[in-house]
């Protein structure tokens, strides 16, 4: 979960040591921000929000003449940044910068190990950095990490500026300490910096990335709330889904990601509905969700994800779809789960008639489930094809595209 | 030794956190269906509870050192709580025990990094986390992989299935027995971004066996581990056929989502989307036996091409019909 900066400064870097600007943070101009920015010379505002290359959307402004400040504040922090809006403005003191350094942490899956990347030529965007002025630590033992070794390592890459040697090498170690400690995914901080202070220098970080762990022992989402991987609010629908998995840990059905297609896709297991979906959309259906069902949930899950998932307006068609189950029973979740929530929808009089479906699917109890789906499509007026696996998984997308263009003359994307 | 050095004919299998839900429908399974294949259990308090068909003990350490099963003991399979995974698998390590597969999904990212220093340290093999378990049909399974009837997945042939995801290990498998070719051993590996076995590590330990005729591999994205397998080749490490599928290419179309990945793009420069593991594994291709699949479906056609024998004849009809319709 990618975390706000401010969130980044005030929760982490403070408590790792790592200098930061002083800053301010809120949801609207106020008198703490009034107060902040008479004390400073000048002041850096930025539109808080998830998305990164704020800087080149316009969303980052240094701000001298403090008529400017309540202005530039307003817009900053209720302004739209490539589609999300921000949540409010972070006002920083304005540095005097010498220059400018780039620094994260991740885990490198090629070594398996966290890499500390460090470059000379910060600022820019990373992608734009020569690679060859990027270098990568790897730590090989996580049970030590001391700042000898970064500055082994920066001696090392012909790190040009001695004096910096020690302080720098301080501040990495705090920095990987942070990334561990707060088990992060991502601990990026472009620009760190290094500031004229009066006659002395310091390094600071100008940026903060946080990406933490969605599976640390401590949940970010009850730490800092659940969000939106997308850099957008939850819709109604997939806070909903979210709901169902709270507090009751058997099996998992509350995956609902909402996008803009008119074919409602029920699909099963991480690898199974990725391929379904990537075939979906190779072969032209608009797909109107993602989800991701699996480990056996009980009938009333798969009922209110089923509920869920059919409630997107503008429907045309249908894919139930997953492999051969090892775990999940099929007459729990189709046979019961599905098929109530068909029956119901049918009875309040919210089940459209028109849409297009496919199922295909196999596992514990098929046989009987398959039956028990085929026998609510009958008595609901459902129309649509049920298979097992002798159907291959990904031809099941490609046959339910076959029966919408015959059926309702649906016209599939020219997929390129 | 008949099978591999994930699963063979010595394999005896402790379960750790053996008592929870899932962990004992899968030894009654087990147990039904491979006698004697799991000779334990482990379950904090529950020690020398008789709710399972195989002995229960409070600790490890009293069950490698019970008369009866303690020198059976060499692999693990491993069911706790993720949050109790690095303990789990600390306790296995310190007892001897050398192959473990962690079931158990959601393991912090920091743990599994410790867990797979560890490993390193102490020469051990770890599947997992995110693992299902291991099939060899010649000899048995460890996990849930397969479910209650396995033989409807997989048939003893000549073909490795090595899969981030589990469910589609066992749906990849049994596609390939109705078309004619049996397993040698799937392996779920798991999706973890630290995996503490890669699709690298398997093609290493598996090249010198004569009975593996081709590979399935199913790669998603994020990481570095398929391409790791493109360079294990282009290297001359691995010469065996090869079929790849790399499912996530619609993730690149999709709106863009958090900027997540700058970071690991640099430490990997051109790696971790679909698209590049795709276009290392077609450039391998030109060379060595690699073929990548467009459609899942086609590994089939894949495995066909790169001229791997049928292990039996194909039962599929041309055209697949509905079991029902209501058109």
């Amino acid at each position: 979960m990618k975390l706000y900066e401010h969130e980044a400064l005030g929760s982490i870097f403070k408590k790792y040591k790592i200098p930061v600007p002083r800053y301010v943070f809120s949801a609207e101009m106020n008198d703490a921000v009034r107060q902040f920015v008479d004390k400073e010379p000048g002041v850096v505002i930025k539109s808080m929000v998830l998305v990164g290359k704020r800087g080149k959307a316009g969303a980052v402004k240094v701000v001298s003449d403090k008529s400017q400040v309540e202005k530039v504040f307003s817009d900053l922090a209720t302004r739209e940044v490539y589609g999300e809006r921000s949540i409010g403005a972070l006002v920083e003191e304005k540095l005097d910068i010498e220059k400018e350094f780039y620094l994260s942490v991740t885990y490198s899956t090629k070594d398996r190990a966290p890499a500390i990347i460090f470059s000379e030529h910060g600022g820019m965007d990373v992608e734009e950095i020569d690679p060859k002025l990027i270098h990568t630590y790897i730590v090989s033992d996580v049970r030590s990490v001391y700042p000898y070794q970064i500055r082994q390592f920066l001696a090392g890459i012909g790190f040009s500026d001695k004096e910096l040697l020690r302080p720098l090498s301080e501040v990495i170690v705090n920095v990987y300490n942070a990334f561990w400690g707060s088990e992060s995914r991502l601990l990026e901080i472009n620009p760190l910096v290094v500031a004229r202070a009066g006659d002395k220098r310091k390094i600071v970080a100008a940026d903060a990335v946080v990406i933490l762990d969605d599976d640390a022992s401590v949940n970010p989402a009850v730490v800092y709330g659940a969000r939106s991987a997308q850099g957008r609010p939850l819709t109604q629908r997939e806070q909903d889904a979210i709901l169902i998995d709270q507090g009751d840990h058997r099996g998992k059905a509350g995956s609902y990601v909402e996008l803009d297609g008119d074919i409602a896709m029920m699909t099963f297991g991480g690898g199974g509905s990725t391929v379904t979906a990537e075939t979906a959309i190779e072969a032209g259906l608009r797909i109107a969700n993602l989800t991701d069902i699996g480990g056996n949930p009980p009938a009333e899950k798969m009922y209110r994800i089923s509920r869920i998932i059919l409630s997107k307006p503008g429907l045309k068609g249908v894919l139930v779809c997953g492999g051969t189950a090892s775990n999940t029973r099929i007459d729990v979740t189709l046979g019961e789960g599905l098929a109530k929530a068909l029956d119901d929808m049918n009875a309040e009089g919210k089940l459209d008639k028109n849409l297009v479906w496919v199922v295909r699917r196999s596992g514990p109890e098929y046989v009987k489930g398959l039956k028990m789906l085929h026998e609510c499509f009958v008595r609901n007026g459902i129309r649509g094809e049920v298979y097992d696996s002798q159907l291959p998984i990904t031809e099941a997308p490609i046959r339910l595209k076959e029966l919408l263009i015959k059926h309702i003359a649906y016209k599939p994307e020219e997929v390129v | 030794m008949k099978g591999t050095v994930y699963l063979n004919d010595k394999t005896g299998i402790v379960v750790i956190g053996a008592t929870g839900r899932e962990a004992s429908q899968v030894i009654k399974e087990s147990e039904a269906l491979y006698p004697g294949i799991i000779k334990a259990g482990i379950t904090p308090g529950k020690g020398g509870s008789s709710e399972l068909p195989v002995p229960v003990f409070d600790t490890l350490k009293e069950a490698v050192k019970d008369p009866k099963v303690g020198k059976l003991l060499n692999t693990a399979l491993i069911y706790v709580p993720p949050v109790s995974v690095l303990d789990a698998v600390m306790e296995c390590l310190d007892n001897g025990i050398k192959v473990l597969y962690i079931i158990t999904e959601h393991v912090p990212i920091r743990d599994s990094e410790v867990i797979c220093q560890e490993k390193v340290r102490r020469g051990a093999i770890i599947v997992g986390g995110t693992s299902l378990g291991c099939f060899v049909p010649s000899v048995g399974r460890i996990g849930a992989i397969g479910g209650k009837d396995p033989t409807v997945a997989f048939r003893d042939g000549g073909i490795v299935v090595i899969s981030k995801s589990g469910g589609l290990t066992v749906t990849t498998a049994e596609m390939f027995k109705r078309r004619g070719w049996g397993t040698y051993m799937a392996l779920a590996i798991g999706g973890d971004i630290i995996s503490n076995t890669t699709y690298a590590d398997v093609l290493q330990e598996i090249k010198g066996d004569s009975r593996v005729k081709g590979v399935v591999m199913l790669g998603e994205p994020g990481g570095s581990y398929e391409e790791q397998v493109a360079d294990l080749i282009m290297a001359g490490g691995f010469d065996k056929p090869v079929a790849a599928f790399i499912s996530g290419r619609f993730q690149e179309r999709m709106p863009e989502g958090v900027a997540f990945g700058h970071a690991g793009a640099i430490v990997e420069r051109g790696m971790g989307k679909a698209t590049d593991k795709i276009a290392r594994l077609e450039a391998a291709g030109k060379k060595y036996p690699v073929k990548v699949a467009f459609y899942y479906h086609d590994l089939v056609k894949a495995i066909e091409s790169l001229g791997v024998p049928r292990d039996f004849e194909d039962s599929t009809t041309e055209h697949v019909k509905p079991l029902y319709s209501t058109f």
